[in-house]
């Protein structure tokens, strides 16, 4: 990662560090000097002097594609104006920003976008924040000499996600760039010339991308726009909260887009160290899940076995006497979207009550060093740090969609920084060329020995990076085969470039509560509850079906407390209804390890409450009292526990590799023949993995779409 | 609680004196002027207290100041005009906020997030406050939003971090604050994408 202030740097490598640039050249803005490396843009050198040249077609993220001319500036001396996107400046250039060419160069141009552009701003879900309408007011004739029909293009059905209607689109490929550059999706492209051109798929079929969401934002007119969100509301009218995304491990960072208690739409909100300015297609339309399945009362079984909804008082004195009666015989399991907050009061009044069980649903061994250094259980080169190496093995994993934009990471090093990347586990679609060295778990033990064929290729390598999936994990030898792991990250880490800097060892989550409940001592996996079943089990928004009441007697109560009618409250005997993640303040940390805080956009519906307030009244009901009243205190007690907990939006750094390596060589056990695998190989099995995204309609229609899209004949199979 | 009290005496005693000091000057102002042009139709002020401009008049003495003892007025000599003190500038006793409003809610000090739907950034060079989100609804009636927080849709925005600070410590609100995003600096180059040997080929026009 480049360093602000350190300057552009020269070549391909986008981001990769040097400490010694070129030598800066001055050119003057609007007659300001600005003193810029060689290679710059002349668009880039007016942002730097603090000028914003309009454009359609440039995007910083994007390639250069230099076709919507709306970036044309004068230079002095030059006869023509130049497109600022794609012109870099020479030494001396003195370039003219609000000159009279560049204003008439700039109203030709916009007169020419608006000869086809429709006038049906009016009922256009782009109106109000619309790059065209803006840019129209601003640099735009007040008149148009244009007589003649308007040109119509035909709408294209690329799915149930993005909506298109092409007689808005000027052509700016900036859709086209983004699915084959960052999407990795070549589907997209243009047909026919002048004004013959249209932007299609050719033939109709779906933009099958986990990304695609991103053309709505990216199309600066309303040719693609949302379709779950068509005529929902306007810009203007919405309300905005920033908050974090918990739809994956990666913590996006996400606007909410929110009026009257509901939320209308889900946008990205730009983090260089996560996300970017991307999100995933789930992150950004399962949020129609949060209005549907909700539990919005608490719940209490009746004698026919039959929950029925009650008042708290109720709900919290049936919870209380079952935790008080069961003298200790206590377990909590935390499922995939809790937050820190309720995961440190539950893990508080377990322990009060004398119970020792708190599990997450998800798997992690605890072999060797388990869960006891940070270090083992973080993506430790973080997100941003991708850009940095130049091997990647994947192992038993497929980040495109267990965290697709982890992936988009990867296929951004591996186009511009020469990226290689290289698969253990199933030979799936990552987007970009892995090498796929086999699916075998014995492979692991020989790239350990140096006698597997890319064992060279990995001690060449000058920053390697190992990431190991929680899938992988999860199998029955998965601690042996990460201690091998382990070993070889260390192994690798003597030969690195960076030195003790550069770490080797990655884990990429899956659920967004993993890391903070590892930090804050929570068992991995229920075998604990299974071994030994309580009389009271707390389920904390545990639906992935970890633990079955097959696996619990049958006097076992089961309390459970979560936001969505799903597997989790089906088995229960109580139910707590709490808030989602859009309604509560809470501290959510990602696979790298990065604390970040949530903020409530809505109040929980009905009778819902925030979680840890739930857990903390309940502790007053059994009689053991939490020791926090308000947020401040519930954090003052992560800061206790964990104190990176609260640190919102930095990474700490994790060490101790070397220990874990040497507690990694003392792990025996049986290796299983079985190959590895993952269990999202298409892109059919993304959009459901959580209660949330199993209850939105949107994603629903996605499966449903692409099981249709298995029929069409134009698709390559 | 006593010395925000006093202070605001002070406040009002200093801004009395001002009022007079106003009036001496606009007198001072007309003796310079010549009579012929300082008619009595051309009004320059709301109070007159003489209609001879040119003859210097004595101040008119107020029954309270005539009335004090010397200890009183010296006491008065003292408290006048402004009163500097440690505390930090805080509002709170006596703008009338609930105190409910004021230990419940906090602000968030950020400059505004960029849309991602728009490229334009002008609207983002400023530093905006904004409360926690409380409970909105759709009118039942008109199906227009509610709320019946005062606070939720309050705007203000500043040109700097520290006045939104400074703004929030005044008010006595509990206030965190947020940094804007980092961009670090990318390379573009239109020759990339005809590049033959690198991957940033591209295949689409």
């Amino acid at each position: 990662m480049g360093h602000p202030g350190e300057g552009l740097l020269l070549g391909m490598g986008a981001t990769r560090a040097q400490s010694s640039g070129p030598e800066k050249i001055e050119v003057f803005i609007d007659d300001q000097p600005v003193m810029v490396p060689p290679g710059t843009t002349v668009l880039q050198a007016a942002a730097e002097a603090g000028v914003e040249i309009p454009r359609f077609c440039y995007h910083e993220r994007l390639s250069v594609a230099g076709n919507c001319r709306m970036c044309l500036v004068e230079v002095e001396k030059s006869v023509k104006p130049v497109a600022a996107c794609a012109m870099p400046v020479m030494k001396g250039w003195r370039i003219k920003t609000d000159s009279d060419m560049t204003r008439k160069a700039r109203e030709g141009v916009m007169e020419f976008l608006l000869i086809n552009h429709p006038l049906d701003c009016p009922i256009c879900d782009q109106g109000g924040e619309c790059d065209l309408q803006d840019q129209s007011m601003a640099f735009g004739s007040d008149r148009s000499r244009f007589l003649d029909n308007k040109r119509a293009v035909e709408d294209k059905n690329i799915g149930p996600l993005v909506k298109t209607i092409m007689t808005r689109c000027i052509h700016c490929t900036r859709c086209v760039r983004f699915a084959s550059e960052v999407a990795g999706v070549e589907d997209l492209g243009t047909t026919g010339r002048g004004s013959d051109m249209q932007i299609g798929t050719y033939v109709e079929k779906m933009l099958m991308s986990e990304l695609s969401g991103n053309v709505i934002d990216l199309c600066p007119v309303g040719a693609l726009t949302s379709k779950p969100y068509a005529f929902t509301a306007r810009p203007w009218e919405i309300r905005r909260t920033d908050s974090v995304d918990v739809m994956d491990a990666v913590g996006s960072n996400i606007v909410v887009n929110h009026r009257t208690g509901e939320v209308l739409r889900i946008l990205p909100r730009t983090n260089e160290e996560i996300n970017e300015e991307w999100l995933s297609d789930k992150s950004r339309f399962a949020c129609d899940g949060l209005k549907r399945q909700r539990l919005v009362y608490p719940m209490v079984k009746d004698s026919s076995g039959e929950l029925r909804p009650c008042q708290w008082e109720d709900a919290l004195l049936v919870a209380g006497r079952a935790l008080a009666a069961a003298q200790g015989s206590v377990a909590a399991v935390a499922g995939g979207l809790a937050d820190a907050e309720s995961l440190v009061a539950l893990k508080d009044l377990v322990n009060k009550l004398g119970g020792e069980a708190t599990c997450t649903e998800e798997i992690f061994p605890e072999d060797g060093s388990g869960t006891d250094l940070r270090s083992s259980y973080l993506l430790n080169t973080t997100i941003a740090g991708v850009e940095e190496a130049d091997l990647v093995l994947l192992v038993g994993t497929n980040p495109r969609f267990e965290a697709p934009l982890f992936n988009a990471r990867l296929r951004k090093a591996w186009v511009h920084n020469e990226l290689d990347v290289a698969v253990l586990g199933p030979n799936v679609n990552l987007t970009y060329e892995a090498e796929h060295i086999g699916e075998d778990p014995a492979i692991i033990e020989k790239l350990l020995s140096g006698t597997h064929p890319f064992s060279q290729r990995l001690k060449a390598a000058r920053r390697p990076m190992v990431v190991v999936g929680s899938a992988l994990l999860s199998r029955p030898d998965g601690g042996l085969l990460y201690a091998r792991l382990q070993q070889l990250a260390h192994q690798l880490r003597a030969g690195c470039e960076g030195g003790a800097e550069w770490r080797v060892l990655n884990v990429l989550h899956r659920v967004a509560s993993q890391v903070a409940a590892l930090d804050l001592g929570y068992t991995p996996g229920v075998s604990k509850v299974r071994n030994a079943p309580p009389q009271v089990l707390y389920l904390l928004g545990a639906d992935e079906g970890a633990i079955t009441r097959e696996d619990l007697p049958a006097d076992c109560l089961v309390i459970y407390q979560g936001h969505h009618g799903d597997r989790g409250a089906e088995m229960a005997d109580v139910v707590l209804p709490g808030a989602a993640y859009t309604e509560k303040m809470a501290t959510y940390v990602n696979t790298e390890g990065r604390a970040q805080q949530a903020q409530a956009a809505l109040v929980p519906p009905g009778m819902a409450r925030e979680d840890w307030k739930i857990i903390r009244a309940l502790s007053e009901v059994v009689g053991a009292q939490l020791p926090y009243d308000n947020l401040a205190e519930v954090r003052d007690r992560l800061t206790e526990v964990s104190p990176n907990l609260t640190r919102y939006g930095d990474v700490e750094e994790a060490n101790y590799f070397a220990q874990a390596s040497a507690l990694a060589q003392l792990v025996k056990g049986k290796q299983e023949a079985a190959p590895i695998d993952v269990p999202q190989k298409v892109l059919e099995d993304f959009y459901m993995t959580n209660s949330v995204s199993r209850a939105s309609p949107t994603m629903a229609k996605c499966i449903a779409a692409i099981k249709k899209e298995a029929a069409n004949r134009h698709r390559d199979k | 609680m006593k010395v925000l009290v006093a202070k605001y005496d002070a406040c009002l005693r200093s801004a009395v004196s001002e009022n007079k000091m106003a009036l001496r000057f606009t007198w001072s102002l007309l003796s310079e002027i010549p009579i012929a042009r300082c008619h009595r139709a051309v009004s320059t002020s709301a109070a007159r207290y003489v209609d001879d401009l040119t003859v210097k008049q004595v101040e008119p003495k107020s029954t309270h100041k005539t009335l004090m003892t010397s200890e009183e007025a010296s006491h008065e000599k003292a408290v006048s005009g402004y009163i500097t003190i440690d505390t930090p500038h805080d509002i709170t006793a006596i703008n009338g906020v609930p105190e409910e409003q004021l230990k419940t809610r906090r602000v968030l000090i950020k400059i505004p997030t960029k849309n991602s739907m728009q490229s334009g950034t002008n609207n983002l060079h400023r530093w905006k406050i904004s409360f926690d989100e409380k409970q909105r609804w759709e009118n039942p009636l008109m199906g227009w939003a509610s709320t019946a927080d005062p606070l939720s849709n309050t705007e203000v925005s500043f040109s700097s971090r520290e006045d939104a600070i400074a703004f929030c410590e005044k008010n006595g609100w509990n206030w965190i604050t947020e940094s804007p995003p980092v961009k670090p600096p990318r390379v573009k180059s239109y020759g990339a994408n005809f590049s033959w040997n690198k991957r940033t080929r591209r295949s689409t026009k």
